[in-house]
């Protein structure tokens, strides 16, 4: 686990999750380096991490902004949140080993205009509107870094846009057969849109405990990584994608298992029906 | 913890000094494109915030009903604006991108076409569902004839309801909505793609051929997610709800213009920054 999720009386204070979000999955985007450094592609899982401990962080944020009664629906804010990110995290990658810094000061300038217009401009008038919009524009653009971390190896334009195919041995430069040209880029969209939207809209509600919605935001990533792990396979070796292929399913067990624990410890009552009931007299 | 901290106070009033920022804002991103970019990249920027200004600008014909009306307790499709852009968007885009090699305005107008008709289908189910599925009548809460067909509405609005179903005027709206977010998804994707198509190729040390799949997926992911930012926005600017274009919420729209055209050309100018910098 990168982010420990702890229950403490009212819950983690946001501000403590930003900062452990955004250095987690900075850490986790500049740990993948290592595969340029030692030439493998081993190290491509530390993409997927990156990934869960941005979108914690970016389900925290979508409470936040959503406590407000936006009267649009908890999905419009994830949406919003990939749209800013995707742009923000394609002209990053421009700019090699700076890549994930670039990401985030580029997606906070892209965020903070947007939390502007709302604000003002559109005459939404909500506290947290600016700073809300800020963070999920960056959680937006770190989880697409990571996604293409995890299945490429890289976050450079050129590991986004160049790959390589073997016809008869023979290795053949193709752009067909990468993150971008391929359009996993939109299945990563949707994968991380998904599992930042759910959590807040799955949990929200007078019973509302953050830890529980904390959980579920890690399974989500771990499932979205899971998905993105067997696409891997298809542009880094068999053995880097088979070692996130089982990180990502560790993890989604673990916390699967512990977010099933906290809905039971929230629960009013908890009956342990069984899917086709044993008929008596049998 | 409090689920309802406090309530936004949006209302209808404009707020002239935000709006003069964001007039302000759009000429100096423009600027910045014209110095780094003058021709092509230009070009290409304009194209888009036409294209963002027409998605903001069709999504308040939309009839949009949200959780209220999934109840039967107010007129509209149930379910949020940012879902219902998207999906008649992308129905639009997708149509368009087929026609890219037509030439610009056969695909714009493919584009529309094929948001017009998602929309068109989408308000005919929902229709079908409210009247032979839950068994209500189509009727608007917010005026008092249907300003197209003439049809008197309070008979048909059950006590205690904003209105309910859709009635006609609801669903000409949703279909030049659909007509609008479509056109101007496509324009932004193929605006897009004619930059990409022009400068990959040296930046990418390839052929043409060879750079069509990255110039293709680049455009249409970033099209798609200029779409979400502007369908969003215009979702902050109706709060939520909207009946369709005799809505009094219609008049709004210079606001999600305004803010279209600033978000549009921002993220834009990081389309056109990623091939020219």
């Amino acid at each position: 686990m990168t982010v420990k999720i702890e229950v403490i009386a009212g819950g983690i204070p946001h501000t403590k999750i930003m900062v452990g979000g955004i250095i987690a999955s900075l850490v986790c985007l500049y740990l993948s380096y290592l595969n340029v450094v030692t030439g493998t592609e081993m190290f491509s899982f530390f993409g997927g991490l990156a990934v869960v401990a941005a979108l914690i962080w970016g389900s925290n944020t979508i409470k936040v902004l959503c406590s407000y009664g936006i009267g649009t629906g908890v999905p419009s804010a994830g949406m919003i949140a990939f749209g800013s990110g995707v742009i923000a995290m394609l002209l990053a990658t421009k700019f090699g080993i700076a890549a994930p810094i670039v990401a985030l000061v580029l997606a906070a300038v892209v965020g903070l205009i947007l939390g502007y217009l709302s604000n003002e401009v559109l005459n939404m008038k909500i506290p947290a509107m600016v700073q809300s919009l800020t963070e999920l524009a960056v959680v937006g653009a770190f989880t697409l870094m990571g996604f293409a971390v995890l299945m490429t190896g890289g976050f450079t334009f050129a590991a986004l846009t160049a790959g390589s195919v073997t016809i008869m041995g023979l290795s053949l430069p193709s752009y067909q057969v990468s993150f971008i040209g391929g359009s996993l880029i939109a299945t990563a969209f949707m994968l991380g849109a998904l599992a930042i939207q759910h959590p807040f809209n799955a949990c929200l509600g007078p019973g509302w405990t953050q830890d529980r919605m904390l959980m579920l935001t890690a399974e989500c990533g771990f499932l979205s990584m899971f998905v993105a792990a067997v696409m891997s396979f298809a542009l880094i070796t068999t053995g880097s994608a088979l070692i996130s292929l089982v990180l990502a399913l560790i993890g989604w067990g673990y916390t699967y298992m512990k977010y099933i624990g906290l809905s039971k410890r929230d629960a009013a009552s908890w009956l342990d029906a069984k899917p086709i009931p044993d008929v008596e007299g049998h | 913890m409090t689920a309802v901290a406090a309530k936004p106070a949006a209302g209808g009033a404009m707020n002239p000094t935000a709006m003069a920022v964001g007039v302000v804002l759009l000429i100096v991103i423009l600027g910045i494109c014209w110095k780094v970019s003058p021709g092509l990249g230009l070009m290409a920027l304009i194209g888009m915030v036409v294209g963002g200004v027409l998605i903001g600008f069709g999504t308040h014909f939309v009839p949009v009903g949200g959780a209220p009306a999934a109840m039967g307790q107010a007129p509209g499709i149930a379910t949020g604006v940012a879902m219902l852009a998207a999906g008649a968007g992308l129905a639009g885009l997708f149509g368009g991108a087929w026609a890219a090699e037509q030439g610009l305005v056969v695909a714009v107008v493919t584009g529309a076409v094929g948001g017009g008709l998602m929309m068109a289908i989408t308000c005919m189910m929902v229709n079908f569902i409210y009247v032979f599925g839950m068994g209500i009548p189509a009727a608007s809460g917010k005026v008092k004839v249907d300003p197209i067909t003439g049809d008197t509405q309070p008979e048909f609005k059950s006590q205690g309801t904003e209105g309910h179903g859709l009635p006609f005027v609801s669903f000409v709206g949703g279909v030049i909505g659909g007509l609008l977010a479509g056109g101007g998804g496509t324009l932004i994707y193929l605006m897009l793609l004619d930059l990409y198509k022009a400068t990959l190729p040296t930046l990418m040390k390839a052929t043409e051929a060879q750079i069509m799949p990255v110039a293709i997926s680049a455009a249409g992911i970033f099209a798609v997610g200029m779409f979400l930012v502007n369908a969003v926005l215009t979702a902050y600017n109706i709060t939520g709800t909207i009946e369709g274009p005799h809505d009094p919420k219609f008049k709004r729209w210079p606001r999600a213009v305004v803010a279209s055209a600033v978000a549009s050309a921002l993220c834009g100018l990081a389309a056109i920054l990623i091939v020219v910098v």
